[in-house]
């Protein structure tokens, strides 16, 4: 019956071809761009913004422009600051005044050579209105910077060239991690004339040369055999945009990229079956609840510290974040100086946290509410974790989950009572996690979203700017941490701890704390893939 | 027929001026800052004036309309916020993936679908029949990301078969054309089923039989041509699916095509991007509708435009 049937509708033809088609296909494997027969393979979650430095505000372009571009400065993966394009600088007393040496004999991809004067161009450049970049602030220290930026200068009076192998910056103020901000992406060097698709086609002095971008899909680089550095030991790396995690997960277990970090379902099966090939390090990100400061019952000490007393964080930890993190006690990571390791965390205790509310006149509770990212589902369980726990002191707490632009919008502008969100280093100090979270002057777009404003933290926070002496400074920053903890403008969860999967054939590939500290110069492929 | 396309040409501008002012409405009304997209996590206040500055969002809103309607108008879309490339040539780098990802989905849903179809009418109840239902069922109920994903898990990471995502040659079209395809697949084959039952028993199926057709030609010919009529205004109104629907499969194959493209810059809160990408894809679905009501008239000979 199913010959005859197989005759009567010509259209089953139709069908039989596809099927083959399909067949073939499966046979025709591994082409098109998104292969690679050898070489690194890494991935990004959304396209970068641009290759240029100028418009690197985000964590991919940042990531790329790293790999093509080199600062005066740079970051190793563990947060280290190291010589780049300056191999030595010198401070006056005060930290002030800045002079950067150049490196000899460095050149850019196309074979000029590196001058001073490419340096003090491409930090105007960033500076330039005209260029539209968005991150001005790690040049702002910059004497003359802000002007400019404004227009109201015609030039930077903090910059000056001397001759072609030293630049010297005068900044406004003493500023003793000035040369930590220039290892960021936006601070990199770039030729002293671009052309105008500069984002598309760049051209810098790092470890790796561009060679491809197509939008969406992958970008490509071959190894910069003239790398001061040392050239990269893999000919090729190739970055694929892979926006679902789950697909991450399936790519690599397929052996089609280098490393992948670890899906948070995933945690416990890959912890279990591939130990040999899992990598983790303590990031310098701390997740947490700012409690906005200047909100109804949250305006009161007692209540934020009840709240931290109320929520049974190691459990949260434990349970809903699969371990992945590190207790917070404080909101400088652990790994950083000026965190202080002795310091005890808010004990889980909710006769505490009781007391407390009564002694704040709230024996009976108050309603909250609680933002989250639509997007992220790990921080929403959490979230769900501290509303039923918070409800046991009488403390009604209501979800809202928005995409993460309206919940940023929300944040800033000081409607949310408490949010759930992390904070990503720029760079690795402990400055990154007090002056823009808890400074007055950061409220709100400045980072600062618990609206905590203290003016003995406010100058605690300038001081140490100021201070040259390291171990002055870390001992400030210790001394600030813990005055903020007693405020308790968080609620403070924990640092997260990276969990990253390497492929068996990959070697010499390390997690970095910062995002601008992996430069892939000494990863290599080993077994044939 | 020429009138008719050009008369239908004229009336799809109210249309599209139409999407364009709600769009623009809309993306003014929901709340979050390109500019805070633009500037990452830390920024201060001086520069986010300067570049809402710089990109006249501090104007009022019928002033902004005017404009982008302007550079629509001259066929300039604009620049994204966040790229600062111009929107058109991103949308043109993106489209034609987009359209081979639809096209390889459409085609396997028109095969399958009515094929599946006609074997389910052709007897009712039997085993093919009850068969097929069961497929179509299965593949409405079905989100589209989960069949993604199990299809991943399946060819790619079980059987190694095919790669999980990206872009390339057929090997990387052919599960997120499924993927897209599963619903249209089920859609097709129970609306086939449904029109061929209705003529099947019609007069002239008969006469055709009776005249000593054979089967093959009564079916292909007489019946499935007619029940096409309603299948074509379906796909015509699919393509729509299609182009929302690859919002979902191409994010999960990693597909560079125009839906990746419209989530991000919705994400990103960038207006230009979105604003170009809806009225883009406006455009292709009021193109697609003529398409199918020129396609209705070749189908059918009595339907005649004047």
């Amino acid at each position: 019956m199913l010959r005859h049937l197989l005759r009567t509708v010509n259209l089953f033809d139709t069908a039989k071809s596809v099927l083959f088609l399909c067949f073939l296909a499966a046979c025709h494997r591994q082409t098109g761009g998104a292969d690679q027969a050898r070489g690194l393979v890494y991935y990004e979650t959304y396209d970068p913004r641009s290759l240029d430095p100028a418009l690197s505000t985000d964590v991919p372009t940042g990531e790329m422009v790293t790999l093509l571009f080199d600062g005066l400065t740079r970051f190793d993966p563990d947060g280290g600051l190291l010589p780049g394009l300056s191999d030595r600088w010198t401070t006056d007393r005060k930290g002030q005044r800045y002079v950067f040496h150049l490196r000899p004999g460095v050149s850019f991809h196309d074979g000029r050579p590196l001058v001073a004067g490419d340096v003090e161009r491409s930090l105007v450049r960033v500076l330039n209105p005209a260029t539209h970049g968005g991150r001005v602030w790690p040049l702002l220290p910059i004497a003359g910077a802000g002007d400019f930026a404004d227009g109201r200068a015609r030039d930077v009076r903090g910059i000056e060239v001397i001759g072609d192998t030293a630049i010297a910056f005068t900044l406004t103020e003493p500023l003793a991690i000035f040369p930590k901000f220039l290892a960021m992406p936006v601070a990199s060097v770039v030729p002293s004339s671009v052309t105008p698709d500069f984002g598309q086609r760049p051209v810098g002095t790092g470890p790796w040369r561009f060679v491809a971008w197509e939008h969406d899909d992958y970008l490509r680089f071959a190894r910069n055999p003239n790398y001061w550095g040392g050239a990269p030991l893999s000919e090729s790396l190739t970055v694929r945009i892979i926006p679902e995690a789950l697909t991450r997960a399936a790519e690599f277990l397929s052996g089609r990229i280098s490393v992948v970090e670890v899906p948070f379902g995933e945690t416990k099966k890959w912890e279990q079956e591939h130990p040999d090939w899992l990598k983790r390090k303590p990031a310098l990100r701390p997740i947490y609840v700012p409690l906005n400061n200047r909100r109804g019952p949250l305006r009161d000490a007692r209540v934020r510290q009840a709240i931290n007393h109320a929520v049974n964080v190691p459990e949260i930890l434990r349970t809903v974040w699969n371990g992945r993190g590190a207790l917070a006690a404080g909101s400088i990571p652990p790994t950083l100086g000026g965190s202080d390791r002795a310091r005890r965390r808010y004990s889980y205790d909710t006769t505490e946290a009781r007391r407390l509310l009564r002694a704040a006149g709230y024996p009976n509770g108050f309603s909250l509410q609680l933002w989250r990212s639509g997007t992220n589902v790990e921080m929403g369980r959490v979230a769900q974790a501290i509303q039923s726990q918070l409800a046991v002191l009488g403390i009604q707490v209501e979800i809202v989950s928005r995409d993460a632009s309206s919940m940023r919008e929300a944040v800033r502008k000081g409607d949310t009572d408490m949010a759930i969100t992390d904070w990503w280093a720029d760079y690795p100090d402990a400055d990154n996690f007090l002056y823009p979270l808890f400074h007055s002057a950061s409220v709100g777009p400045g980072g600062n979203y618990a609206f905590y404003s203290d003016r003995v933290t406010d100058s605690l926070i300038m001081v140490a700017r100021r201070t040259v002496d390291q171990s002055a400074r870390e001992a400030l920053y210790a001394r600030i941490d813990q005055r903020v903890f007693d405020a308790a403008p968080w609620l403070y969860l924990w640092f997260a701890v990276d969990l990253w999967a390497e492929h068996p054939s990959v070697d010499g590939w390390d997690i970095s704390v910062i995002f601008n500290g992996q430069r892939w110069t000494k990863v290599r492929v080993t077994a044939g893939r | 027929m020429l009138q008719l396309v050009a008369s239908r040409l004229l009336a799809t501008i109210p249309t599209l001026f139409g999407v364009l002012v709600v769009a623009f409405l809309l993306l003014n009304v929901v709340p979050g800052d390109p500019v805070a997209e633009m500037v990452g996590e830390r920024a201060d206040s001086a520069t986010i004036a300067r570049l809402r500055a710089e990109l006249h969002l501090d104007e009022p809103v019928p002033v902004q309309f005017g404009h982008y309607l302007w550079g629509v108008v001259r066929g300039d879309l604009g620049r994204s916020y966040i790229t600062q490339r111009p929107v058109l040539g991103d949308l043109a780098e993106r489209f034609p993936k987009t359209l081979q990802l639809a096209g390889a989905a459409m085609l396997l849903a028109v095969t399958c679908g009515i094929t599946l179809g006609v074997l389910a009418a052709i007897r009712p109840g039997g085993w093919i029949d009850r068969f097929s239902m069961l497929i179509a069922y299965v593949g409405v109920s079905f989100p589209v990301y989960w069949v993604g994903l199990l299809l991943i898990l399946l060819f790619a990471v079980a059987l190694r078969w095919l790669p999980p995502s990206g872009y390339g040659g057929i090997a990387f079209l052919v599960l997120p054309a499924l993927t897209l395809g599963t619903r249209s697949i089920a859609f097709l084959a129970r609306m086939t089923r449904g029109a061929m039952l209705d003529i099947l028993p019609s007069d002239f199926v008969r006469t055709a039989r009776a005249k000593g057709l054979g089967e093959r030609r009564v079916i292909g010919r007489h019946a499935l041509r007619n029940a096409l009529l309603p299948i074509i205004t379906v796909l015509g109104l699919d393509v729509g699916n299609y182009l929302t629907g690859s919002i979902l499969t191409e994010t999960i194959f990693s597909w560079p095509g125009v839906g990746r493209y419209v989530l991000l810059a919705i994400q990103k809160r960038d207006l230009p991007a979105v604003q170009g990408s809806i009225l883009f894809l406006s455009v292709i679905f009021v193109l697609v509708n003529l398409l199918a009501d020129v396609l209705y008239a070749k189908a059918d000979p009595r339907v005649a435009y004047d």
